[in-house]
């Protein structure tokens, strides 16, 4: 009998397949080229449909959760054309992270091996990715602050002083720690959540036994809505990483952290969106 | 407990923290390349369409509120126009019933004079008629009394005088009478 988790196999690495020209194919790298592929062809298939004009439901609800992801970037940057140019970057982070963390509930997760490694692995439950996309984000944001406020205006949030501005220096000191720190809890968060839910839904199954039909659904729908919301978190801590770093104004913007209500009247988000 | 002792084993194996971690250098540039790839294709391609379709939206419910706001204005106007109206109409109406009010106020003034004055000539004129009447019936009396009394005294008498004496007799003796 081989059904579902019969036999547990937990790797907190992805596992390689194969290998093409001496480089390894992992299964989170297999399973990620096919959700990658399948996001794709989803938003062709959308943006075809709405330039020639013809509408289904399935359209009308892709439209409607893009319509809401950038009506959330317009709320978050009030500058429309920063919010503009990052609406590529967040908007295809959502949908990447949300179609492979969906990938993570497919039925044969643990079930289909080659060699015993599992085929099919979420490319969310690998941290090469996740630490990819943090890495491409916290760099996207580096270079939208160094356009919007300068090189120098830039480099003014990490390094000051220490001589005339010791406490603006020592926060310069953090607040560049502060950026790896965000890149490793973006990459992290995302990577945990997936990996837990996938041995959650193995470890389910492993202990459902025959009964892993009726069991594993919750587990399921509880995971869809999980990876709704890690995908809808990447999204928003990239546009909230975004409006802090533009938000720096030299260094009499140190009270930007806890601004007054004379000197700020708008509304800063949260420092480390965490 | 099997799976603990595998993932230990498996750990274990690797090397180092990013090596525990399933972290290789390879895949992880070739997932970031991927992903920025994927990144400028959609934001290049597809991006635009759906961005496009729902600026055209957001256009479409912007006109749509402003035309509505302009019709609500346009609608308030029109009230406003309305109500003036009414407001003149209403003057308009009350100075029309202050006229005819004042108007009617003279026309009754100037019927009752006209009939007052009508009455105080219909009566004048029967004052002056029963005036007449009275003359006129006051001689017929004095002729008729005359007569009478020739009619008597030429009976008293015996002789008819004639009437130039009777008449001159008896004016006569009416005066002396007096």
């Amino acid at each position: 009998m081989y059904f579902a988790a019969s036999e547990l196999h937990i790797s907190i690495a992805a596992e390689p397949l194969f290998t093409v020209f001496g480089f390894p194919v992992t299964n989170s790298l297999l399973t990620g080229f096919i959700g990658s592929t399948l996001t794709v062809l989803i938003l062709v298939y959308v943006a075809l449909m709405v330039r020639s004009g013809r509408y289904n439901r399935f359209v009308g609800l892709v439209q409607w959760v893009f319509e809401g992801l950038l009506n959330q970037i317009k709320n978050i940057i009030p500058d429309t054309k920063l919010a503009r140019k990052i609406t590529p970057l967040a908007v295809t982070i959502f949908f990447v992270v949300l179609i492979n963390y969906w990938f993570s509930i497919l039925p044969g997760v643990d079930a289909i091996r080659i060699d015993g490694v599992p085929v099919i692995r979420s490319l969310t439950a690998d941290l090469n990715f996740t630490l990819a996309i943090a890495i491409v984000s916290i760099v996207a944001v580096q270079i939208y602050a160094v356009r919007y406020l300068g090189a120098f205006g830039n480099a003014s949030r990490y390094f000051r002083n220490p001589f005339k501005d010791p406490i603006g220096a020592f926060e310069g000191v953090l607040e560049l720690v502060g950026e790896f720190s965000r890149a490793v809890a973006l990459s992290l968060r995302l990577f945990g959540n997936a990996f837990a839910g996938e041995v959650l839904l193995v470890i389910t199954a492993f202990l459902s036994g025959y009964f892993a039909s009726l069991s594993l659904p919750v587990f399921m729908v509880f995971e869809l809505f999980i990876g709704f919301i890690q995908a809808y978190v990447f999204f928003v801590l990239t546009l909230i990483f975004t409006a802090l770093a533009v938000s720096h104004h030299g260094p009499e913007s140190q009270t930007a952290h806890s601004p007054s209500v004379r000197r700020s009247p708008k509304a800063v988000p949260a420092r480390n969106g965490r | 407990m099997t799976f603990l002792t595998h993932f230990a084993s498996e750990t274990t194996t690797e090397p180092g923290l990013f090596g525990a971690l399933g972290i290789d250098w390879r895949l992880l540039v070739l997932q970031l390349v991927a992903f920025l790839i994927l990144v400028v294709i959609l934001g290049k391609f597809v991006y635009p369409w759906l961005m496009k379709q729902v600026d055209e939206r957001q256009a479409n419910i912007e006109a749509a509120a402003e035309a509505a706001t302009a019709a609500q204005k346009a609608a308030a106007d029109s009230q406003e126009k309305t109500a003036e109206q009414l407001d003149a109409a209403r003057k308009e109406a009350a100075e029309i019933v202050n006229t005819a009010k004042l108007e009617a106020a003279e026309m009754a003034r100037r019927s009752e004079e006209k009939a007052r004055k009508t009455a105080e000539r219909i009566a004048a004129d029967a004052h002056a008629q029963i005036d007449k009447d009275i003359a006129a019936a006051r001689t017929a009396l004095y002729n008729d009394t005359l007569e009478l009394v020739a009619t008597a005294t030429t009976k008293i008498v015996g002789s008819e005088l004639t009437k130039n004496i009777d008449q001159a007799r008896i004016k006569k003796a009416v005066e002396e009478s007096k």
